[in-house]
């Protein structure tokens, strides 16, 4: 099986090691994620205007163009595949608006015309989260596994934009189980906590930092004390800010014992043994390898 | 105890309307519940919680709501939105009113000056999501 893959912007640059992880785990689970051709930004935060159509124009450029891709694509169901749970949440909310107003359809369309492209509303939005639940099956995932992932203990980390709103959501929004479901079929131990789709504070990283250091001590705080050594996530921005504000709380004194936040890819790559290049660990502000290590779950080149 | 004298005309009307127009909900639907208000993360950080903000959109009080940060402060995560018993999209609501501050009043903004080591560091969606949020542009 092939997947019609959206990368979005993140994943060319700080989130390599999520991109690349989740490369290789799709090809080792026999669903391959394919990048599509010429996409361009869905624009990271969806409008929730009801009158603005400009900011809908991109995302529905994405889609025509998955929409052409899929139907090149041999073996590809009809649906594109996205890392970033922005883009799944910005791509899946336009689609389903562009499917109820046919009228703004029309007149995205028109926008489109130099493209010699229209999107007729034909596609499917999925995070890769679902092609592993829906489509690879947590059994097939752990009979990849020969590295299982034995004392980790991981506090899975939705975030806001998997679970939120009706139109994007992936799993139950107040009782989600698709990450803790994979984490169990590596191998590691689940933590049960309320902290996870607690905002991290989101785009509020760039001119307020204070509103995401708040939110990000009681997320970690929550996190250690239900005895999680490591966080999953599945978003770039929650990455970051979770990865470098932790060690900001450091610095000012706040926090200590900082720990690692790793792409949920980054550790089924780590559990089915796939090369640990894959998973750009360089890119982390906090060194997850100690714990790995540790663990016995790497080994460390010296 | 003291009570606030409010206006309550045509210009007030036009506000509610406004608001209304942008996000395309009725805030009339709000019954003052206070779930949103509840299950907001920055409720803390809030000099209004929500609810009281959408009450005084309801009643047109345009300068009470645009002098609170209540609405620059939402991170549109959503939560309030998914839970709503009224099913209102309370986060359109708050994206209305910045939406309107920065078409109408984009004077009153001051303008996100980002150091250049902020620049290279953070992830590109944040800037994208910051800038589509705060600013006109």
């Amino acid at each position: 099986m092939k997947n019609s893959y959206f990368p979005g912007c993140n994943l060319k640059t700080d989130a390599k090691g999520f991109e690349q992880s989740a490369i290789a785990v799709s090809k080792a689970l026999d669903a391959e994620l394919v990048e599509m051709p010429e996409w361009n930004c869905c624009g990271t935060v969806q409008t929730m205007t009801a009158d603005n159509l400009m900011r809908r124009i991109a995302p529905v450029r994405v889609l025509s163009r998955a929409s052409k891709h899929v139907k090149e694509l041999e073996g590809s169901q009809n649906s594109v595949t996205t890392l970033c749970s922005m883009c799944n949440s910005t791509l899946k909310i336009v689609n389903a608006e562009v499917k109820e107003n046919p009228n703004d359809l029309e007149k995205i369309n028109f926008q489109l015309e130099n493209d010699d492209l229209v999107y007729e509303g034909d596609v499917q939005v999925k995070h890769f989260l679902e092609i592993l639940r829906d489509d690879v099956g947590y059994e097939n995932i752990a009979k990849k596994v020969t590295n299982p992932l034995e004392g980790m203990k991981i506090a899975s980390y939705y975030g806001c934009m998997l679970l939120h709103p009706d139109k994007a959501k992936i799993d139950d929004e107040e009782m989600p189980t698709v990450m803790e479901s994979i984490v169990l079929s590596l191998g590691a131990e689940v933590v049960d906590w309320p902290y996870f789709k607690q905002c991290c504070g989101s785009y509020h990283i760039v001119d307020r930092d204070d509103i995401v250091n708040s939110q990000v001590a009681k997320i970690i705080r929550n996190a250690k004390k239900t005895g999680a050594n490591a966080l999953i996530v599945a978003c770039p921005l929650c990455a970051y800010n979770l990865d470098n504000q932790q060690l900001e709380l450091e610095k000012q004194g706040v926090e200590k014992d900082p720990i690692p936040i790793f792409y949920f890819t980054q550790l089924m790559a780590i559990a089915m043994g796939l090369p640990q290049k894959v998973n750009h660990f360089e890119d982390n502000h906090i060194n997850p390898k100690p714990l790995l290590t540790e663990l016995g779950l790497i080994e460390e080149k010296k | 105890m003291s009570y606030d004298y409010i206006e309550f005309g045509q210009t007030e009307k036009e506000f509610t309307s406004k608001i209304e127009e942008i996000s395309g909900q009725n805030i009339f639907s709000c019954y003052q519940c206070g779930k949103c208000s509840a299950g907001c993360a920055f409720s803390n950080l809030m000099e209004r919680t929500i609810n009281q903000t959408i009450q005084l959109v309801q009643l047109g009080q345009k300068d009470k709501v645009l002098e609170s940060n209540t609405h620059w402060v939402c991170a549109s995560c959503m939560t309030c939105t998914v839970r709503c018993p009224r099913e209102i999209d309370v986060a359109a609501i708050m994206e209305a009113i910045r939406e309107y501050t920065l078409r109408y009043e984009a004077e009153t903004i001051e303008r996100l000056d980002l150091p250049e080591d902020l620049l290279k560091k953070i992830p590109n969606i944040a800037l994208v999501g910051g800038f589509r949020k705060k600013s006109e542009l």
